[in-house]
């Protein structure tokens, strides 16, 4: 059975994924759109399902929740972006890339940089505007880079206003990179002790910042090299290696499901499909 | 034997499950004080390593405190923090397996494990680093990514923090007998990670994010207070044969206590736990929401097994969390 055919058998009969059992979430749907559309045009009628699962499910306020039962649009808007045309329509993508550009990590914000200011600490890192994961929080690296990623992949990436926020998530990352230079979740020091990087998060970054020219990023780049060599996770994998053909570099070896769930079936093919030219995250795909 | 009340998990799990099927904004009872001296027993138990004695120990905590789990559906809540090479940030795998055979034996229908990681999104590929894969049989079969379960909005009623509801894993609403299986460590923004921090593993990461900042915006002590309203009769079983000194719950170094510390209520235990490590329970944010100064004095703590004293290891603290220290005997709180 091919991994297109064991994700093809996870798909529930609304037309959306679970992430291993039981109701569907907007991120494992994202997810194996993603991977089944990279992977060969057989398989449109269940993709026709899962972006009309997708579309029913896009809030007032433009943005998706994780799923149905939670009402609050969150990152995951940014997945949606990410999917081949013709998944949503142009006026949904135009009120979800709307809902997008209004989020931003709460430390940036004036209140909370004035309070910081007022109790004598100092903000250096949070000056730039991030993602969060849900809304009125901080932000982090992982919803950071894949909103990135989104923007660039839409058709506003020359607005000016997407390409300043482009920006200050592209500066957001490098603030947060970890003392080996590359990401965790986002905590570089915590009460001033320094925090160490990980697999999946250092690939998604780095990923982001493929085409950046930034020392700190050759840096990273050299790290994720590292990093893939010792990688116990397929996710990690998957991610690292996405970035490092990104950058330009042929990984050796293959990623393989450890647990072939949704998301790691998914992002081991979307790494495959990377391996033979076609980065999901980075080009556009023909319409599903 | 131990004395132990009788109006634990069972009770509170029929409405657990209620609320299931009943309705999603359903409101629970938090009810975090009580009565003065009502705490139930506290036992500390010698466990020189992670070895095959665990088996009997296990079984002996769940007659000692007459845990009612025939039939029941038990949950067990390690922590999973990080892939470690050293054995000292996730709860040890033995000491879970020991619980599950145990509550197994005990005539328990169904007992899981399940856990919801703060920070690492890989929880299968993080436990099986953390040994649960080679020391489980068919672990990924009794395994629940609490991140990715399917979930339920609980109302706080009476919170402390500034949340009103949060979304929890149907797998720990309905069951049974929750139990939390924490590592005995330092953390470097409460003091203490033990049974009831533990808990922030049961908020789902799928829907609030890695990490589930919502929590830490909302207050830290408060959130755990709030969490352990929801589920006051957890029943906690501490991992202190090898704890984390220093700068946990991560980075810090390893500390052998060579314990086991079990009860019903789930701030008796920490409080307990806060003793052998030399902190001040009184000086713990979480604690003093969840519990009067009185009440975490240590003579209104029913204890048996070892004492306090006699186990006593002072665990190493960070400069910045060095006014915790509990005070030399005769002072002690």
């Amino acid at each position: 059975m091919t991994r297109s055919d064991q994700l093809l058998d996870l798909q529930n009969p609304d037309g959306g994924w679970s992430y291993g059992a039981g109701g569907s979430w907007t991120e494992p749907t994202c997810y194996a759109i993603l991977a089944l559309a990279a992977a060969g045009p057989a398989k449109g009628e269940p993709l026709r399902r899962a972006a009309q699962w997708l579309a029913a499910r896009q809030r007032s306020d433009g943005g998706w929740a994780p799923r149905d039962a939670i009402p609050q649009s969150t990152w995951v808007t940014s997945l949606v972006l990410l999917l081949p045309r013709g998944c949503i329509s142009s006026s949904a993508a135009d009120s979800a890339i709307a809902w997008l550009l209004a989020q931003t990590g709460r430390e940036s914000g004036f209140a909370q940089r004035l309070r910081m200011r007022l109790l004598g600490v100092r903000t250096d890192s949070q000056q730039f505007d991030g993602w969060p994961w849900y809304p009125d929080t901080a932000a982090w690296v992982a919803p950071t880079a894949l909103s990135i990623l989104a923007l660039r992949k839409t058709a506003r990436a020359t607005d000016t206003h997407v390409r300043g926020r482009i920006e200050q998530g592209r500066r957001y990352l490098l603030a947060r990179r970890c003392r080996d230079g590359g990401w965790n979740h986002g905590s570089t020091k915590a009460l001033g002790y320094d925090s160490d990087s990980y697999p999946e998060t250092t690939g998604v970054a780095l990923l982001a910042l493929h085409d950046s020219m930034a020392p700190e990023v050759a840096a990273a780049e050299l790290l994720a090299g590292h990093q893939l060599a010792s990688c116990k996770s397929c996710e990690g994998e998957s991610w690292l290696r996405l970035a490092l053909l990104a950058r330009g570099r042929r990984p050796s070896g293959s990623t393989a499901p450890n647990h072939p769930r949704t998301l790691e079936l998914a992002m081991a093919m979307i790494a495959e499909t990377a391996e033979n030219g076609f980065n999901v995250f980075l080009e556009r795909h023909d319409t599903v | 034997m131990i004395r132990y009340r009788t109006d634990s998990a069972a009770a509170s799990s029929f409405t657990r499950r209620r609320w299931i099927a009943g309705a999603a904004a359903a409101a629970i009872p938090c009810g975090c004080s009580r009565p003065a001296g009502k705490w139930s027993p506290v036992t500390i138990h010698r466990a020189a390593a992670y070895s095959e004695d665990l088996y009997d120990l296990m079984r002996r905590l769940i007659a000692e405190h007459r845990l009612e789990v025939r039939s029941k559906r038990v949950v067990l809540k390690p922590n999973l923090v990080e892939f470690d090479q050293a054995a000292v940030i996730n709860t040890n795998p033995k000491l879970v397996h020991a619980a599950l055979e145990a509550f197994r034996a005990a005539g328990a229908a169904d007992v899981r494990i399940a856990e919801g990681p703060g920070h690492r999104r890989v929880t299968l590929d993080l436990a099986e680093s953390a040994g649960y894969f080679s020391n489980v049989a068919r672990f990924e079969s009794l395994f629940t990514d609490l991140n990715l379960d399917e979930i339920t909005r609980v109302r706080l009623r009476s919170p402390n923090s500034k949340l009103d509801s949060l979304f929890l894993p149907n797998t720990i609403l309905g069951c049974d007998l929750l139990v939390s299986m924490p590592k005995m460590k330092t953390h470097h923004w409460v003091g203490a990670t033990l049974s009831m921090k533990n808990l922030f593993g049961l908020v789902p990461g799928g829907v609030y994010g890695w990490p589930k900042n919502v929590l830490h915006w909302a207050g830290i002590d408060e959130t755990i207070a709030d969490l352990h309203n929801l589920f006051p009769r957890a029943f906690s079983i501490v991992d202190g044969i090898v704890g984390m000194e220093g700068n946990g719950p991560i980075q810090g170094t390893s500390r052998a206590v060579g314990v086991v510390v079990a009860g019903a209520d789930p701030v008796a235990v920490d409080a307990t736990c806060c003793r052998v490590m030399g902190i001040d329970p009184l000086k713990i944010g979480y604690l003093r929401l969840s519990a009067s100064l009185n009440q975490l004095t240590e003579p209104m703590i029913p204890q048996a097994g070892e004492t306090i004293e006699s186990v006593a290891t002072p665990f190493a603290l960070l400069p910045e969390l060095r006014n915790l220290r509990l005070e030399k005997a005769g002072h002690r709180s």
